[in-house]
């Protein structure tokens, strides 16, 4: 390890880093621009200029382009170099408009810190400026060209890190230009990235334009629950608004970067319509009229039709103290439930994802970037949780193989293979690659049942499927791998794919590899929801209890019924059917719409949160504000506010926990810290392995991953042979409910900017099945379904599988008219709608 | 006075038209070749360069021979060969000539040079104004495919090599080493700073191997005469062969002439540019392209070799002396050249991409009666700073504008003190 002097001060940094990182481990930060952390270093801006004393290098060179050798000595307040970094900052202010006061980067801008602490201070430049046309990029950044300073970063960011190509470089000397060939919404769904990493204000984040300085804000770490990937952000409240969100660096979970439907999708917490006051049928009341009345209903129905009568649904977007208090209300009042999953199937796989995230297989996002061959099945990144996709994108970069085994029309932004595969031949895939890849010795040494299990794969030539040569190469390559890692979707595979994932993971793994397994699961609490979710019941056999009039009333905490169940119908005749609806939320949903008392809760901004996500890490939110209704909202946008009153306007809603509480008749703890320590107790007292979870105030930056914590249960499973059904539809296609990166999310769609992003809706299918239906990409289809024609038109797609529809279940679409699932679609309900 | 010298790579030139493969082979031509593929082993081909001394022409005189030895013995496949004919140095004009005179002694030379880096696809990156060369090119490299000096299995041996002519989007930027291979794969033709050098990981991270149209046109005849031949040409005892002079600006009879390396600038300004015409005096050149300093008076006798001229604090350069005489102003001619070279950046580091326009405009102001006593130190100052760039562009760039201030403050005075161009 190479010791080096930087400004008298010595330090030893591991072979390989950069000056200018081991002058940061002495927290001497030299100025730069175009060097960042994830991109590199690149020796463009030239700003990071030291002087090198002693050592293989002399003279003035730039830190970020020369490795800490041994016998290096440097100084970064050496006159030359001071007077160079100091010419290189009034080259860049030569054409810079000055135009800080109405700047929304001013205040956070590395350009302004530069040329402040540079010294440049007096103009010498007496020619006129370059001026730039700049581009309309689209809803969520603004371009401001004259402010660039060509450090290359943002499209160093969008080509090489994220791989998307529609914003670049073009001209050339001093006419380089960074944006589109023409102006248009930017292609990637990682754009509001480019406003993090621009060091000046040519991206700015466009939602929050003109709203305030940094320093206006109130700025507190928060988490994204937008997907399970929990990433990590920044939120920015003022005027209790929330205005923006930015990535915050974890070293774990996501990096440096986060994508736009988590950094755009909060305007729900400051909605116009987010409801603020408690209902009983539909007409506002105090807080705690609503919650008498909850009480003496509840009270009611329990005592005539016994506490059974009363259910209760959680949510995956629940914070866990909020999932933890309706289940143990729900204990004490002997109430039914809680259920957490509406879809028993997802449940169950999720619940065996959970339990096989064994310590040893489970890898974060961030060491995800560092496998060198990358299975993923049934898993859509993009759609599902975009920011896997940019770690997938840099494993790949840096040599590693990514296939996907997934029916759908699965895009990602860099090369991979695809096994276009129908859902039940998922795992026949999965399985024939590992085999191929896996000595039957090796397998063996795993004991009997591992050894059965591998007998029972069919091997490559038996199996006679399809895509033969290439599952073979591919194996071959995997073989030869070191840190291989499955990703493994639960939403759209098959029951016993979970299961078999990590079955096959187990496998590699005695191949000697550095294995992992990587989950995606379908919300952003969906970890702490299998934990607490019990054995008994499911949603369906509810239904069926409301339907029977056995249960009488039902309690929703944060959960929009009709977001994700595919028969409105139903669910409309069993809200009918209720004696008592009562929801809590702080979205105006269709089920909120319909409550017969309703309770607005705190965002998660406003109450903070712990949240777990797919790879069992239990991480905190705090709060970012107080909450109320925006300023500008109820005062017209002008300022002081002329509304009098007591407390803050709009401040009823309070944590989803403390309203359950409250309905159970319980003692509020007297703060959060004791609320959490007893939360945490008890489900310590349930599930120990939240035994040793600090207190919510020490919690780590990278939360806490949690030991084993279910029981694996049965490991080389032979279900899903049995499971399999090889038999092909030839009178219809089976239809697939998907999620789009923007438009089905329950959260961001709320977001207007994101709103103008999304893709419009479309059903795909593969090319032979359209041929055969005589349809062409573009058209207007219509779908029979039992609850009346859904219209979309359709995207004809040559890499996906055929035999498949998907649907998206998008915000515009109404897809909850399909009733049943599974369901295979004849091809006489679909036709073709003429225009 | 005719020339008398040796001609080696002009031995063919004609007024009106380029030598035919069968002229180029009555003349020797090829011949180096088959004895290279029967007799050489690539690690002969290395060695035969560098003890012929055999320096890039391009303008960077790295060593041709050792450029081949640094491509390590186990290094992958395919390796490449690149002809650097994007010949865009102001003043220079010699890539030009030497296709238009013997095209097939650039692909003799390129074939060898292959055959030394183990190379199976070569690539002609030509300048895109030089579409008759390029055609030229095109055509003759299917002619010596036809004829089997090119193809699979030249000349029924084991080694097999392809040449493609790759026309330039068209920047000088381009002329750069890593730029152009950048360019090649399709990239901004930004300089891509080694290690690794394009010896390890060229082209598509392959090893690849650049030279200049003239360093391989002097390959074959090292070849076939031998490294001792080939360093008696030079007139110094440092330098070896021939070099081609692009000789321009304030002389009776500009043009291209092959010389021995060594050849006093004088000699070359008398009598083989005609001299000067009457009633101008010389007073400055550049001897090497636009990226090189002026050579003022004192240096009137000079050696033209690249080690003489390094000594005095100059650069040989690409051998393109362009002359001035005591009638024109220095300080305009630097702002042309500036002109140019801030327009050429690629734009991708600020001291040359912001500095080069920067300068640009003082010297302009200087030029225009606008100058202040400051100018000069801060030209001076920032000159300095522009060696700090990212790539050999920027100090090239500068080179006149140094140059002007060390050799002819005076007259930068002038222009200030005169409140205008002393010789408008």
């Amino acid at each position: 390890m190479p010791n080096i002097v930087i400004d008298d001060r010595e330090i030893e940094v591991p072979a390989g880093t950069k000056v200018i990182d081991a002058a940061r481990q002495l927290d001497i930060m030299i100025p730069r621009f175009c060097y960042h952390v994830a991109l590199g270093s690149v020796g463009a801006c030239r700003v990071c200029a030291v002087k090198f004393v002693e050592g293989p290098f002399k003279g003035v060179q730039m830190s970020c382009m020369i490795d800490a050798k041994d016998g290096m000595v440097v100084s970064t307040t050496d006159e030359e170099a001071v007077e160079f970094r100091k010419y290189v900052i009034e080259c860049l202010m030569l054409h810079h408009p000055h135009d800080c006061p109405v700047c929304d980067e001013g205040g956070h801008c590395l350009l302004q810190d530069m040329t402040i602490s540079g010294g440049h201070g007096i103009r010498r430049y007496l020619g006129s400026k370059r001026t730039y046309r700049d581009q309309y990029l689209g809803p969520l950044v603004q371009h401001e060209m004259n402010r660039c300073i060509h450090c290359y970063r943002c499209s160093r960011f969008y080509q090489e890190f994220a791989g998307y190509r529609d914003l670049g470089v073009m001209q050339s000397a001093n006419r380089v230009f960074f944006g589109r060939y023409e102006d248009g919404i930017l292609e990637s769904p990682f754009t509001g990235n480019l406003s993090d990493i621009c060091p000046t204000g040519v991206y700015t984040d466009k939602p929050s334009r003109f709203i305030g300085r940094r320093w206006d804000y109130e700025r507190s770490p928060s988490l994204c629950i937008n997907c399970s990937l929990g990433c990590h952000t920044v939120a920015s409240a003022r005027y209790r608004q929330l205005v923006r969100q930015e990535a915050r660096y974890s070293e774990e979970v996501n990096g440096y970067f986060i994508c736009d439907r988590g950094r755009y999708g909060f305007f729900y917490a400051s909605h116009e319509k987010r409801p603020r006051r408690a209902l009983v049928e539909g007409e506002e009341v105090a807080y705690h009229q609503a919650i008498d009345t909850v009480r003496e209903k509840l009270a009611q129905i329990s005592g005539s039709a016994g506490p059974e009568a009363i259910a209760c649904l959680s949510s995956e977007r629940s914070s866990l103290e909020t999932q933890a208090m309706l289940k143990r209300v729900c204990q004490n009042k002997n109430w039914s439930g809680p259920l957490f999953f509406m879809e028993q199937s997802l449940a169950e796989k999720v619940k065996t994802a959970t339990a096989r995230l064994e310590p040893g297989l489970t890898v974060s996002l961030r060491e995800l970037e560092q496998a060198d061959f990358i299975l993923a099945v049934g898993a859509d990144p993009i759609n599902e949780a975009p920011m896997l996709a940019l770690a997938m994108r840099q494993a790949q970069r840096f040599g590693g193989r990514v296939v996907v085994i997934d029916p759908r029309p699965i895009f990602l932004p860099f090369d991979f293979q695809h096994l276009p595969v129908r859902l039940h031949e998922v795992d026949l895939y999965l399985s024939l690659m590992i085999k191929a890849a896996v000595d039957r010795e090796t397998a063996t040494e795993l004991g009997p049942s591992a050894a059965e299990f591998y007998q029972t794969i069919p091997t490559l030539e038996t199996a006679a499927v399809p895509l033969q040569e290439q599952i073979a190469t591919l194996a071959q390559e995997l073989r030869g791998c070191q840190r291989p890692v499955i990703v493994c979707g639960t939403e759209v595979v098959p029951q016993t794919t979970p299961a078999l994932a990590a079955d096959q993971v187990l496998l590699l793994k005695a191949m000697d590899k550095q294995t992992g397994l990587f989950y995606l699961m379908p919300g952003a609490n969906t970890f702490g929801a299998s934990l607490l979710s019990g054995d008994d019941g499911s949603f369906s056999t509810t239904l069926e209890s409301i339907e029977k009039g056995k249960i009488k009333a039902l309690i929703v905490t944060e959960r929009d019924l009709f977001w994700k169940y595919q028969n409105k119908q139903r669910l409309e005749r069993i809200i009918e059917k209720l004696d008592l609806l009562v929801v809590l939320d702080y979205v105006d949903s269709e089920t909120a719409q319909k409550s017969d008392v309703f309770f607005p809760v705190s965002s998660l901004y406003e109450a903070g949160g712990v949240f777990i996500n797919q790879e069992g890490r239990v991480q905190v939110a705090p709060k970012v504000y107080l909450g109320g209704t925006p300023i500008k909202q109820n005062s017209g946008g002008g300022h002081p506010p002329r509304v009098y009153g007591v407390g803050i306007p709009g401040s009823e809603p309070r944590p989803a926990w403390q309203v359950v509480v409250e309905i159970g008749n319980g003692e509020l703890p007297p703060d959060e810290e004791t609320a959490f320590a007893t939360t945490r107790k008890w489900l310590a007292e349930g599930n120990p392995v939240f035994a040793n979870l600090p207190p919510i105030d020490q919690f780590p930056d990278d939360g806490v991953r949690l030991g084993p914590a279910l029981d694996v249960g049965s490991r080389f499973s032979l279900d899903w042979q049995t499971e399999r059904h090889p038999k092909r539809n030839s009178d219809g296609l089976e239809l697939i409910l998907v999620d789009w990166t923007f438009g089905t999310e329950e959260l961001s769609i709320y977001s207007p900017h994101l709103r103008q992003v999304e893709k419009e809706p479309c059903l795909s299918m593969h090319t032979s099945d359209a041929v055969r239906l005589g349809l062409s990409s573009g058209d207007k289809v219509a779908i029979r379904f039992d609850g009346g024609r859904v219209e979309a038109s359709l995207c004809v797609a040559e890499n996906m599988a055929s035999g498949v529809i998907v649907m998206p279940r998008h915000r515009l679409l109404e897809w909850q008219k399909i009733k049943e699932l599974p369901r295979i679609v004849r091809f006489e309900e679909i036709e073709k709608v003429s225009v | 006075m005719p020339n008398n010298y040796p001609q080696v790579l002009f031995q063919n030139r004609k007024p009106d038209r380029i030598t035919t493969l069968e002229e180029y082979q009555q003349s020797g031509g090829y011949r180096a070749l088959a004895d290279v593929l029967r007799n050489y082993s690539y690690k002969d081909v290395q060695e035969a360069l560098v003890e012929a001394i055999l320096l890039g022409r391009g303008g960077a005189a790295f060593p041709a021979g050792r450029k081949l030895m640094t491509i390590a013995d186990d290094a992958p496949f395919p390796r490449y060969v690149v002809c650097n004919a994007d010949e865009m140095e102001p003043g220079t004009f010699k890539d030009r000539v030497l296709i238009h005179a013997d095209p097939h002694m650039i692909i003799e030379g390129m074939i060898i040079d292959g055959y030394g880096a183990k190379a199976e696809k070569g690539v002609i990156f030509i300048r895109p104004e030089y579409e008759s060369a390029a055609k030229i090119l095109e055509r003759e490299i299917k002619i010596a495919k036809e004829a089997g000096f090119l193809g699979k299995n030249i000349m029924g041996t084991d080694y097999s090599l392809d040449i493609v002519v790759h026309r330039s989007a068209g920047r000088y930027i381009c002329g750069e080493v890593t730029a152009q291979l950048n360019a090649l794969m399709g990239r901004r033709p930004n300089p891509k700073q080694p290690p690794p050098y394009p010896t390890e990981k060229g082209l598509w991270d392959r090893p690849t191997v650049l030279q200049n149209v003239e360093t391989l046109a002097n390959i074959p005849h090292i070849i076939r005469n031998g490294p001792e031949w080939y360093k008696s040409l030079a007139k110094t005892e440092t330098g070896a062969g021939t070099k081609i002079f692009c000789v321009s600006g304030r002389v009776n009879k500009p043009g291209c002439v092959e010389l021995p390396i060594g050849v006093r600038l004088s000699e070359i300004i008398e009598l083989h540019a005609g001299g000067m015409p009457a009633g101008s005096e010389y007073k400055a050149c550049l001897p090497g392209g636009a990226s090189t300093r002026y050579l003022s008076k004192e240096f009137y006798d000079i050696e033209m070799d690249f080690e003489p001229l390094r000594q005095v604090g100059h650069r040989l350069g690409t051998g393109a002396i362009m002359v001035f005489d005591h009638k024109t102003c220095l300080v305009g001619a630097t702002l042309n050249l500036t002109e140019f070279f801030a327009r050429e950046s690629c734009g991708w580091c600020t001291p040359c991409r912001e500095g080069l326009p920067y300068i640009r405009d003082l010297l302009a102001r200087l030029e225009a009666g606008d100058g202040r006593e400051e100018l000069i130190p801060m030209l001076q100052q920032m000159s300095k700073h522009l060696w700090s760039s990212y790539c050999a562009f920027a100090p090239g760039a500068v080179s006149p504008v140094e140059s002007l201030i060390t050799y002819f403050e005076d007259e930068v005075r002038d222009h200030i003190s005169q409140k205008q161009c002393p010789f408008k």
